[in-house]
């Protein structure tokens, strides 16, 4: 009876092991915007060689936003992805799968098996010390981090705690229009701002005091950029509501191809 | 014994003819034989009829020892000898040939081999030889030297050419009536020993070579390095494998040291445990021989504190590393991680330069540059319209990479360019595995189906998204490639593990003289092995599959102060390009000349298209030390197309740079430099024992003999008998030798003895 046990502890133990080495499956995950959801796709367990990642952040708990959210990293999910992705078929080489895996800085090697991760909301998000340390680890091994739909100086603010937890040496720069990143599909020497779904009601291209697009990033050792900063507009929307007759078809395009940029970017550098 | 029992020694039969002197017909002895055998057999059945103690079997073994009798006494009657040519006393000159290098100094109980020469001569040999003939006396080295006197030798020549001596002595037999050779030595040669046309000459002369050897035919303490082998040529900081081959006596079990230095810093070292006693031990030190340069490199085992030879213990070899950049083109079919990761894994070896070609869409390439391990985009057209469409093009690379690419991408004209990469310039290729790679892209139906070193299932859906751990081969264990530990076992258990490969492909079947290094274990479907890295050489360039497009895991699953995946992708990429020949390539057999003088320089070249270029006008240009130069005419070898050489003889030790220049008219095709050295006073050092297996070889095959030292004095008797120089035929009677006697006695002893036994005496 004891050895049985001691075979079934090291079993577990074993088991454990391999789950926290092993990629983790497809999993789908409620939204905060109901109205977001989407059908998972029939090949949506089909494994394929690039899959994009969705950065599962805690959110934020301070007092700067006024308010408290749960679930910002849900926001435009999944609906934005699985569209997104079906461009990615469609404009590139990219054998993409057809839908995002959502991911967490959860302590696990789970996150480095995905080396491209976006992250939406990030004027929400908020790490302990263990995460920003996991997300330093994953970009300096090679991953790459696109942040996207966060406005205005608060919000920036909220962004900067959180990526100066991971990069507190790193300087945020302006990328420059020769940046190799706009250029890797698609000459993009004119890039504009690219408003959300809200730009249906108001009629306004920008929200909080975000007036102006920018296009931000951080640099590695070796002049790489790791973290593409997409401050002051939302792709995410534009992606989400490509399909939608109301909303113009300059903005989606644009907000396409700078994500097929950015994606062939990462693989190319 | 022998001589007891035949009355002769045995070199007397060996040399001579048996003859009968009585003159009459052999026919009639036979007949003789007959006629006794009947009336014996006759006189045996009739004495013993009736008698029942005499059955059949009794009576025939009597006839027969009776009729053996008879034949016996019938073959004395017809006097048996031997004819033998022996030497006209004072009328001819015996040659004594004395070992005279440095090896003659070694210390072999008590006395030196020099003083065994002597004690051997002056002990009574040189008298007896002396007293019947004309005696020349002459001392070894790389050649042979006549002396008058044996206290003009002095053991310090520092090469022995056994063959080269002894075809100098048979020369002076051509005006001169020498009938034999007598040489003393240890046989330690410095040339690779007797070759077959200096055998030829002593034989056609009929001299007979007595040898008498000197020294322990093995030592008692000492560790030896036979060999070093190590690349003559490498890319800077590379790694690079020293194979020293050596033995030991006396120290088995023992703990030895391998350091390997270049002048006075030490670039490896390595602890191993010495094997059994004359074993001979091969062991892989790594090194890096750092950057571009003649690296002279010196191997050696630490001396332990009473061994007999410490100056066999290191050996010198040279590297030249050269400062060549090789280029590397990677076409990929899709943008995928595995790129991106082989990428960053080599930007930092700033002596590779990686030229990539990435299809990103359907209609558009994405052109990369890593140039001095910094990456960027291409700021020229080169390649602009994708792969090389012109040999000319493809061909100033090094190597090629395919990803995920299909071959219907390349014309069928860039197909055949491909394998004439590999087969006639020389190149490296590595097939990764990807979706669209190896049987999924339909290379298995293209003409580069040749040059990969696995035949291609017949199939598609080969490329499996499915985790596959990895394990080295046993080649994979001894190969540089996948050495990303230093010590091999740590090496086999760091493969271990590696986290899992994320795809793996099936490569097929390896082909005949195919390496696989690595297999691969999936982690579903019932986890059988297959290959995942494979080599092969191809006409004269080298192939490969390294059959995933998932290593990057080994990137991102473990901390970033890991190298593996960096080292694995560099070594790989520098096994690929770095033995790819440019147009002309220059080299000598041997890098270090181990007290010769004599080089021959080698080259190779090709046209432009690196086809063999028989045409060309090719020298070598050669600066030795104290920067004396010297221009040297390369004429075309007359059996290898595009191959040039020239002999040439370094006139003192010490390092020379060669650089050869091809031209045709006045275009120049390419150069290329190398370099050797000529050191003396070195291959004394080694292989000190006796080589008694030379010695005995040269005695035998001459019709001479091998003595021991204190055998030796037996040669001033068995040297009479030999067919060169003045002879006389003389003969040797051998009825009354004392195996004949013996011989009867035991036939009638038999007889007796069965009788006595049967109770019929």
């Amino acid at each position: 009876m004891r050895l049985r046990s001691i075979v079934l502890v090291v079993a577990a133990l074993c088991g454990c092991w391999g789950l926290l080495h092993a990629q983790k499956p497809f999993q789908e995950y409620d939204t905060v915007e109901g109205h977001a959801e989407s059908a998972i796709p029939p090949d949506a367990y089909v494994p394929h060689e690039w899959t994009r990642a969705r950065l599962m952040y805690p959110d934020y708990t301070g007092f700067l936003l006024g308010y408290r959210r749960r679930g910002s990293w849900t926001i435009d999910y999944p609906r934005s992805d699985r569209h997104l992705l079906f461009g990615v078929k469609r404009l590139t080489r990219i054998d993409t799968r057809s839908v995002e895996q959502p991911v967490a800085l959860d302590n696990t090697d789970d996150i480095y098996n995905w080396p491209m991760m976006y992250a939406v909301e990030v004027g929400h998000w908020q790490f302990n010390p263990e995460q920003a340390a996991q997300l330093r680890e994953y970009l300096d091994r090679g991953g790459f981090l696109m942040v996207d739909d966060f406005h205005g100086s608060v919000e920036w603010q909220v962004f900067l705690e959180g990526i100066k937890q991971v990069y507190p040496d790193r300087e945020i720069v302006d990328l420059p229009k020769a940046e190799p990143i706009f250029h890797t599909l698609y000459d993009l020497d004119d890039k504009y701002q690219i408003p959300g779904a809200q730009y249906l009601r108001s009629g306004r291209t920008y929200e909080q005091d975000g007036y102006n697009a920018e296009w931000k990033g951080i640099y590695d050792d070796k002049g790489r950029v790791v973290v593409a900063i997409c401050h002051n507009m939302d792709l995410g929307d534009a992606w989400e509501w490509s399909d939608e007759p109301e909303y113009p078809a300059e903005w989606a395009n644009m907000a396409y191809r700078i994500a097929m940029n950015y994606f062939v970017y990462d693989l190319t550098h | 014994m022998f001589e007891f029992l035949f009355k002769y020694p045995l070199s007397i039969y060996r040399q001579g003819t048996f003859i009968f002197l009585a003159g009459w017909p052999i026919w009639l002895m036979g007949l003789g034989v007959l006629a006794a055998a009947g009336v014996l057999g006759f006189l045996i059945w009739r004495q013993s009829s009736g008698s029942t103690r005499m059955g059949v079997v009794r009576r025939t073994s009597v006839w027969v020892l009776q009729t053996a009798l008879a034949a016996l006494l019938l073959f004395l009657l017809w006097h048996p000898a031997l004819s033998v040519s022996a030497l006209k006393p004072q009328q001819n000159i015996v040659a004594v040939v004395i070992d005279d290098s440095t090896s003659m100094t070694t210390n072999d109980e008590n006395s030196t081999r020099k003083e065994a020469a002597e004690k051997v001569l002056n002990g009574g040999l040189l008298k007896a030889l002396q007293e019947k003939f004309q005696v020349r006396l002459y001392k070894m080295s790389d050649h042979a030297e006549r002396i008058d006197k044996l206290e003009q030798l002095t053991a310090g020549a520092t090469a022995t050419h056994i063959g080269e001596s002894l075809k100098q002595v048979a020369a002076d037999a051509s005006s001169l009536p020498i009938g034999a050779m007598i040489l003393l030595s240890d046989g330690a040669d410095n040339s690779g020993g007797v070759d077959l046309e200096t055998l030829a000459e002593i034989r056609r002369q009929r001299i007979p070579v007595h040898t008498i050897g000197l020294g322990r035919e093995t030592m008692s303490h000492d560790v030896e390095i036979s060999n070093v082998d190590v690349a003559s040529r490498a890319l800077p900081e590379s790694r690079l494998g020293a194979t020293v081959s050596f033995h030991q006596h006396g120290y088995t079990g023992q703990k030895a040291k391998i350091t390997l230095k270049e002048g006075s810093k030490i670039v490896a070292s390595q602890d191993v445990t010495l094997k059994a006693e004359g074993t001979e031990q091969v062991e892989t030190v790594l090194f890096n021989p750092g950057d571009a340069g003649v690296k002279t490199i010196e191997a050696a085992i630490e001396p332990f504190p009473n061994e007999e030879n410490l100056r066999n213990n290191r050996v010198t070899r040279l590297v030249n590393v050269d400062a060549r950049k090789p280029r590397l083109l990677y076409l990929e079919g899709e943008p995928r991680w595995e790129f991106k990761f082989l990428r960053r894994a080599v930007e930092d070896d700033k002596y590779i330069d990686l030229f990539s070609i990435l299809r990103t869409a359907q209609n558009k390439l994405y052109r990369q540059e890593q140039k001095d391990g910094k990456q960027g985009l291409t700021n020229t057209n080169e390649l602009k319209d994708g792969f090389p469409s012109t040999v000319e093009e493809l061909f100033g690379f090094d190597g090629i990479i395919f990803g995920s690419v299909d071959a219907p991408y390349l014309t069928k004209n860039q197909q055949e360019m491909v394998k004439q990469f590999v087969d006639r310039r020389g190149g490296g290729v590595l097939f990764l595995g990807g979706k669209d790679s190896l049987s999924d892209g339909g290379w298995a139906k293209s003409v580069d189906a040749d040059i990969l070193p696995t035949v291609l299932p017949d199939r598609k859906n080969t490329y499996s998204f499915v985790g596959a751990d990895v394990e080295l081969t046993p080649a994979g264990q001894d190969s540089l490639i996948t050495r990303i530990e230093e010590d091999p076992i740590k090496n086999v258990e760091r493969w271990k593990k590696l986290p899992y490969i994320r795809t793996f492909q099936d490569p097929g079947e390896p082909k005949l003289g195919a390496v696989v290094l690595a297999n691969f274990i999936p982690k579903e479907g019932g986890g059988v092995k297959r290959p995942l890295l494979i080599t092969m050489n191809y006409g004269r360039g080298r192939s490969a599959i390294f059959a995933t497009g998932g290593s990057w895991r080994w990137q991102m699953l473990q901390p970033l102060a890991d190298m593996s995946h960096e080292m694995f992708y560099r070594q790989l990429l520098r096994w690929i390009v770095s033995d790819t020949p440019q147009h002309v390539t220059g080299s000598t057999p041997k890098s270090v000349l181990a007290d010769e003088s004599h080089v021959k320089l080698r080259a190779e070249v090709r046209d432009k298209t690196y086809l063999p270029a028989s045409d060309a006008i090719v020298e070598a240009h050669i600066t030795g030390e104290g920067a004396q130069q010297e221009t040297v005419n390369m004429v075309p070898e007359p059996l290898e197309q595009g191959v040039y050489g020239a002999d040439w003889t370094a006139p003192q030790a010490g390092s020379y740079i060669v650089e050869v220049v091809a031209k045709r008219g006045t275009e120049e095709i390419g150069r290329d430099t190398f370099t050797f050295r000529r050191e003396d006073g070195v291959a004394e050092n080694f292989h000190v024992e006796q080589n008694r297996e030379l010695l005995q070889k040269l005695s035998a095959e001459t019709g001479g003999s091998y003595y021991k030292p204190s055998d030796a004095q037996k040669l001033g008797k068995d040297i009479n008998y030999s067919q060169a120089g003045i002879t006389v035929r003389e003969t040797r009677d051998l009825w009354d030798m004392p195996a004949i006697f013996l011989l009867f006695l035991g036939i009638r002893a038999a007889e007796w003895l069965l009788r006595r036994r049967w109770g019929v005496i």
